[in-house]
């Protein structure tokens, strides 16, 4: 019996969990700045929410690594597959940079997204900026998934 | 050419004719007015001249306005326009015909009438906002009283007897009962009712003693419940109050009807807002110009291909005004008015996003259109997506009647939308792996590395035609050497290290790279003092290859947000699949699909909307745009809430 299996699924755990908490804090970091501004000016809600959804992009790409570990591993859509320890590491170790990177950086940039509800409370007509602020941020995000799935394309299973 | 030539005009006229030109600049919208005060004309003739002012009219409409605009907030307050979630974006505004406008812009007795209708309602709605907080307060305080079998005006200090209504805190009156008890020949005290905070209770005692009480009283705190001009019992007051507010109550329902019924009016009102609201920015205009006595003057800036038009007009229309032109003098801060056509007008919201361009410099909407198409279908890289995107930008352009940036972001959109169906088509994904059709090309899921070669390729030359474009920019500026230096040596060092990494090409590459390198570290230094400073500055600048090197990285973002819409997809498709299955399975099913897909396709295009256009920002405008420049502003009508359709006229 081998058990590299529960330490891949400790990965997609980790994955989905740490990047998930991550998107969770910042999504409320900038919800809460934007039911503040909607208070003033309720027409501002779309506007609003679309700077509320960048933080969540974290959320996504660990689950989307935690479902292709999962995927690999036999969880879904057909038969476990025999995973030997190492190999196991090896999935563990690829979804860090996703679970890693995600939590911290969907922080930050709920705390960019808020601050952006600022500029777009007194000059609605920079909404353009105020995303492209929350996207320098997210671009170690998306790194950090490249690396994630380049690393399990690479393990041999 | 992308960004459209302008010239100064200057308009000589006579002070009868004023406002009528007026009207006519207006209307065209043609001229970008300019401050006389703050131009070269003024310094030269500033003795002759004087700075115009807006006349007491101005005032007036300003007042009307007002008037309008308080109208439109009332209705807002109490029967709020809801915008949808587009209309957010995009803002609504009522159509009209000319006829139904004008129309409305006629009917300003209407508007005083409606105003003071709204004043009164206004006003009605106010008191009885008081009377209902005071009739509720009165009630609040009464309640405890109602055990109390007195009538409220019977209770008042007599000759021999005082008597009143007192309240004070539970902790204090066992103490406050003792030293009554004590001290008093004679009295009598009644506990009406306890709450939490307060004992209600009634006294009576001898008036000689009253002095005595209100000393104990005062020690601990008591005090007294004053209802002076309420006569009968508190249960009978609280009952005619609560008959009162329901009477208050209706009064209001009946206002709000009143209220309802004036919002006929609201368009009517909307439309005379937007016109008197033109009227007022015309009259306040005039401040822009000198004048003398009897004439005035006018500066402005002109985009060429309506100049002519304006000059017939001019012409045409009055007697006495001239209109001067000139170029354009170096230095002169002249507005931009982007124009590129066909698909390309859809990209000039990106780069309006950014910044407006200089007038000195090339609007890079042209170019950086094709990248932004391109970029845009990679990270989308559907062809399902791409279909449903299109159809629906397609849809919100018809259904809705957009205009300026609202317009070009749909239109992009759409175009983003065939970009994603093409590059969908060619790494074979329909919804994921929905519909297994075949790769036309190859599947980046299968082979990421060979992918994000691609992107790092695409990366590279996206680069270079932006070094390409500063290059030109210098060149244009006379600049000859810059570009080579700067640019030049760049690309033969950057192209000479791709170059090594090619076993091939290797010896090639080390002669590129070295002789760009040595390029690099003899010019760079250029601007500095000393030949040890122009060497180690030339050195460092060698450094900047960080810069270029995660400019090229920063391009595997469309690698990996390619990847995630397509692996999105497939999770949505297996989770759909995992309930397939029986007449219930199969419903399930459906809505997971319909819903993960929604799901995704909002999603996946915002994140290929934003980093696309962070490409564009940071990547590729960084090498040569600056922007900065002011843009074309036109004196001409804008409104906040109507707009006015023409309809087809008969010709």
């Amino acid at each position: 019996m081998m058990d590299g299996i529960q330490i891949a699924l400790l990965g997609a755990a980790l994955a989905v969990g740490l990047a998930g908490i991550g998107s969770a804090i910042g999504v409320g970091i900038v919800g809460q700045s934007a039911a503040g501004l909607v208070t003033e000016d309720p027409d501002k809600f779309g506007q609003t929410l679309l700077l509320q959804a960048l933080p969540g992009t974290q959320g996504i790409y660990g689950l989307l690594t935690g479902f292709m570990i999962m995927q690999r591993v036999g969880i879904i859509g057909g038969g476990l597959v025999n995973l030997s320890v190492p190999d196991g590491y090896a999935f563990l170790m690829a979804s860090i940079p996703v679970a890693i990177v995600g939590l911290i950086s969907a922080v930050y940039q709920g705390r960019v997204s808020a601050a952006a509800i600022g500029l777009i409370a007194k000059r609605p007509e920079e909404l353009g900026k105020g995303i492209v602020f929350a996207v320098m941020v997210e671009t170690y995000a998306v790194l950090a998934l490249l690396a994630s799935i380049m690393l399990l394309f690479g393990i041999p299973v | 050419m992308p960004i459209i030539e302008m010239k100064k005009v200057f308009l000589l006229g006579h002070r009868q004719e004023r406002d009528s030109i007026f009207n006519l600049l207006h209307k065209l919208g043609s001229v970008h007015l300019l401050d006389m005060k703050s131009g070269d004309a003024w310094n030269e003739f500033e003795a002759l001249l004087e700075p115009d002012q807006p006349d007491e009219a101005a005032a007036q409409v300003d007042a009307r306005l007002s008037d309008i605009r308080y109208c439109l907030d009332f209705f807002q307050r109490h029967f709020p326009v809801r915008k949808n979630f587009v209309q957010q974006f995009t803002g609504a505004k009522l159509e009209l015909t000319p006829e139904k406008y004008s129309g409305y812009i006629n009917s300003l007795d209407l508007a005083r009438s409606t105003y003071s209708s709204c004043r009164k309602a206004d006003d009605d709605l106010a008191r009885i906002r008081n009377e209902e907080t005071q009739f509720n307060n009165l009630i609040e305080e009464l309640t405890p009283w109602v055990a109390l079998d007195l009538s409220l005006e019977q209770i008042r200090n007599g000759s021999f007897v005082s008597m009143d209504l007192y309240t004070v805190i539970p902790e204090n009156l066992s103490t406050l009962m003792a030293s009554l008890e004590e001290n008093l020949s004679a009295h009598h005290l009644e506990m009406i009712f306890t709450d939490k905070e307060f004992v209600y209770f009634f006294f009576t005692g001898l008036a000689a003693e009253l002095e005595t009480v209100q000393n104990f009283f005062k020690e601990k705190a008591v005090t007294r419940a004053a209802f002076t001009a309420l006569t009968g019992t508190a249960a009978e007051n609280i009952e005619s109050l609560h008959q009162k507010l329901e009477s208050v109550i209706e009064e209001r329902v009946a206002v709000l009807k009143e209220i309802e019924l004036l919002l006929e009016h609201r368009p009517m009102l909307m439309a005379c807002y937007d016109h008197m609201d033109n009227e007022l920015k015309k009259h306040e205009a005039v401040s822009n110009l000198a004048r003398t006595e009897n004439s005035f003057l006018l500066e402005g800036w002109v985009p060429v291909p309506v100049l002519n038009d304006l000059e017939m007009t001019i012409a045409e229309k009055t007697d006495t005004a001239v209109l001067a032109v000139r170029d354009p003098r170096p230095g002169e801060d002249v507005p931009v008015l982007l124009h590129n056509s066909g698909p390309i007008e859809a990209y000039e919201v990106v780069t309006k996003l950014y910044s407006t361009p200089r007038k000195s410099e090339i609007d890079p909407t042209p170019f950086m259109a094709p990248f932004f198409f391109v970029f845009f279908g990679i990270c989308l890289s559907d062809a399902g997506y791409g279909v449903i995107l299109a159809l629906l930008a397609l849809f919100v352009s018809r259904k809705l009647k957009l205009a300026g940036m609202g317009k070009q972001l749909v239109n992009l959109l759409f175009l983003g939308g065939l970009s994603a169906i093409f590059f969908g088509v060619l790494f074979g994904s329909y919804f994921g792996d929905l519909i297994g059709l075949p790769a036309l090309w190859f599947d980046p899921l299968e082979d990421p590395m060979r992918m994000l070669f691609y992107c790092f390729g695409i990366g590279l030359i996206h680069v270079y035609f932006g070094m390409a474009l500063q290059a030109y920019r210098n060149f244009k500026a006379g600049h000859l050497l810059s570009a080579i230096f700067d640019q030049g040596f760049w690309f033969i060092f950057l192209n000479g290290l791709i170059l090594l990494l090619l076993p091939e090409f290797s010896a090639f590459g080390r002669l590129f790279a070295i002789g760009g390198a040595a390029g690099l570290i003899l010019t760079q230094g250029r601007t500095q003092q000393g030949i040890v400073k122009k060497f180690m500055s030339g050195l460092l600048s060698l450094y900047n290859i960080t810069g270029y090197l995660s400019d090229v990285l920063s391009y595997s973002r469309l690698l990996a947000l390619g990847l995630a819409t397509g692996v999105i997809a497939s999770a949505i498709n297996s989770m759909g699949g995992m309930v397939a299955g029986g007449f219930v399975g199969t419903a399930i099913m459906v809505i997971v699909l319909f819903g993960g897909h929604l799901f995704n396709i909002v999603i996946s295009t915002l994140g290929s909307y934003v980093h696309t256009s962070r490409l564009q920002y940071i990547e590729f405008f960084g090498k040569f745009f600056e922007g900065g420049g002011k843009a074309f502003n036109p004196f001409t009508v804008k409104t906040s809430y109507v707009d006015v359709i023409e309809t087809e006229k008969a010709l």
